[in-house]
């Protein structure tokens, strides 16, 4: 009777199921790699690959033509082109959070998640950087435009302007994203290499594992460099959407010219990143054979970060309001009044639902636990944070000082396809990577695995933390 | 010819142990090969401190200095241009690239100097890839490795028959036919 009455009421659930070992988490890990692609895979390949096809039909085109062919006009000179950028790059944020920012904070969770949000970063990255790279309109003149590149006209680039931080941030990031990435897949590569049965695979992995053997020496400083890349890239993630904001907050325009956007921007980047980690991960760990490493757990804490950072958004729509109020500034009220009744309010709603009252939901454990609501949900907020980027784009720049220059932007056929394009490209990307990488990292899962049986041995309960 | 003596082990704990027992017997040239990095290595085997961080500062310091040298001749001295007669040099602004690029110089420096310097990479050939059953190594396998010191009569002998009665399986003598001794 009394072992009922104060048995726990909520369960806890582990972020690693079952009994393991090392070798059977190798077969587990690995073994969707080694299987034959299933029918689902290639079928959602050749979907994926058919858009990626479709981008770059219209990438021809519009080089060939020139971005007249988008809806871009005067005043909405930005459109697509940074709505895209900004929301891919928000995206990838959420993999250098979970891969650097828990590691420093010792978050043992990030463990079975770390390899596939890390990769979702670099597709992002990828797709992000289409964009601004097809707006120059002439990208092979973009070598000297954006780089320091010494040229025979004796020209260099304006470093005073926060476009140009935006082409060493955004580059600098993704460079350091894929060494992160790769230096952790190293030894998952020489494992690779050494349970494969086939002698092409093991000559390809072998060539990519670099000769890597676990050498105690080696691990050493293995775990110095890693742990000093993510201590680096924690800042670099901060300073990448920083600098995306002041692309906008240094304008002078109403709707842009707010103090809040750097912590505002990251906030939204860290919230959509993780709402487009569960849209992966969901399908991912079901169709793989990945729930036991990739628990209930794991998604709900994903949920209670959604949670958080979607309130510092909200707190983010808030003092944007309330300053356009207080500031005393007729346009800047105007803006906000605009965005809510004026042609474009079906965005603003439709951002409202889905950043502000959508992610509530996850404050109910039950909900945390369905995985169908909760994927449902990551989609709806990945079109809040677009229309979040509508509005600011947009709105801010239809409408502003002078009557006489407003104008409506309306996306053109090139503009969707370019943009759908991307996520084909992102997809056939993500799907090659779960075909020839493993999508957890067997090398750290198994180093978690020995602590937890260590702790338990020694008889302290299973850290979620773990002392390092 | 250089030799060397590898044992398997099944789990990290003994591996640690074996590398306590045999340093405590005057081996001096020893390593280990795990599939994952175990706490308390670098004292079983003692491994000296990383040099990593030394690498990575000085990649910081060259990015941080040559980034500002950078933005500070190209836009103030090789190609000024005067935008509404702010500074042509100001500090605040050169803030952002140097940041970044000290943080990119890093980077490089740790994934370069770690792979390429430290740990010698690329090298797709090691003697001890010749065991089949080394292959454990990197998923299940705790391997442990001994260079016997030359001169003393059956050494090798001596330092199988330590492994085996530490508990190691897989005992095998490895010869690399390139590599002369050290000494």
């Amino acid at each position: 009777m009394d072992a009922q009455l104060t048995r726990e009421p909520i369960p806890d659930i582990p972020l690693i199921r079952g009994k393991n070992t090392d070798r059977s988490l190798t077969d587990t890990l690995f073994g969707f790699l080694w299987a034959k692609p299933g029918r689902a895979w290639l079928a959602l390949f050749g979907f994926c690959l058919s858009l990626t096809g479709m981008l770059l039909g219209c990438m021809a085109y519009v080089i060939s033509t020139g971005i007249g062919v988008w809806g871009n006009n005067i005043p909405i000179a930005w459109a697509f082109d940074i709505i895209n950028f900004v929301w891919w790059i928000g995206i990838g944020h959420a993999g250098t959070l979970i891969s650097a920012i828990l590691l420093l904070l010792q978050q043992k969770w990030r463990t079975s998640i770390n390899r596939l949000a890390e990769a979702m970063t670099l597709f992002a990255v990828v797709c992000a950087v289409i964009f601004p790279v097809l707006h120059t309109g002439r990208p092979w003149l973009a070598l000297y435009w954006l780089f320091p590149y010494p040229n025979t006209m004796n020209i260099w680039p304006q470093f005073r302007s926060p476009l140009m931080w935006d082409v060493f941030a955004v580059s600098t990031y993704g460079t350091v994203s894929f060494l992160f990435w790769y230096l952790g897949l190293i030894p998952d590569l020489a494992a690779l290499r050494d349970s494969s049965q086939s002698k092409v695979r093991r000559v390809v992995y072998g060539i990519f594992s670099l000769g890597w053997r676990g050498s105690a020496k080696h691990w050493r400083d293995w775990k110095f460099a890693y742990l000093l890349l993510a201590g680096l890239s924690t800042p670099l993630v901060l300073s990448v959407h920083t600098i995306v904001s002041f692309d906008f907050a240094v304008a002078q325009l109403p709707g842009w010219h707010a103090t809040i956007f750097p912590p505002y921007f990251v906030a939204g980047a860290v919230f959509s990143g993780f709402a487009m980690v569960l849209t992966l991960m969901i399908p991912t760990r079901h169709f793989m054979g990945l729930k036991h490493v990739i628990t209930e757990k794991h998604i709900e804490l994903m949920c209670k970060v959604i949670v958080a950072t979607g309130l510092m958004v909200f707190y983010g729509y808030l003092m944007e309001h309330f300053f356009a109020w207080y500031s005393g500034s007729k346009e800047e009220a105007f803006t906000f009044m605009n965005r809510a009744f004026g042609p474009y309010a079906p965005v603003y709603w439709l951002m409202m639902f889905c950043n502000v009252l959508v992610p509530q939901i996850f404050w109910f454990r039950r909900i945390r636990l369905n995985m169908k609501a909760v994927w449902v949900a990551s989609i709806l907020i990945n079109v809040g944070m677009w229309c979040e980027r509508f509005e600011i784009i947009v709105t801010s720049l239809h409408r502003d000082f002078l009557t006489s220059s407003w104008g409506m932007y309306y996306p053109t056929w090139v503009d969707i396809g370019i943009f759908t394009g991307t996520m084909g490209l992102f997809g056939t990307l993500f799907l090659l990577f779960l075909r020839f990488l493993p999508a957890v990292s067997a090398s750290e899962v198994k180093e978690y695995r020995y602590e937890l049986e260590h702790a338990a041995a020694n008889g302290h309960s299973l850290p979620h933390k773990g002392a390092h | 010819m250089k030799r060397w003596i590898l044992g398997e082990f099944s789990d990290p704990d003994s591996l640690l142990k074996a590398g306590r027992a045999l340093r405590g017997g005057g081996h001096r040239d020893l390593d280990a090969y795990t599939p994952y990095p175990i706490h308390g290595m670098e004292d079983a085997f003692g491994l000296g401190p990383s040099r990593v961080p030394l690498i990575a500062l000085c990649g910081a310091l060259a990015g941080i200095s040559g980034g500002y040298l950078l933005q500070f001749f190209l836009n103030a001295v090789d190609y000024p241009i005067n935008v509404a007669n702010r500074p042509i040099h100001s500090l605040p602004t050169n803030i952002p690239v140097t940041f970044e690029l000290g943080v990119l110089l890093a980077a490089f420096s740790i994934f370069g100097g770690l792979l390429f310097y430290l740990c010698k990479f690329p090298q797709p050939y090691h003697p001890a890839f010749e065991l089949e059953a080394f292959r454990s190594a990197s998923t299940h396998g705790f391997w442990v490795s001994v260079v016997p010191q030359p001169g003393q009569q059956n050494v090798e002998a001596k330092v199988m028959e330590q492994l085996r009665s530490l508990g190691a399986a897989n005992v095998s003598l490895i010869e690399d036919p390139e590599e002369e001794p050290e000494e």
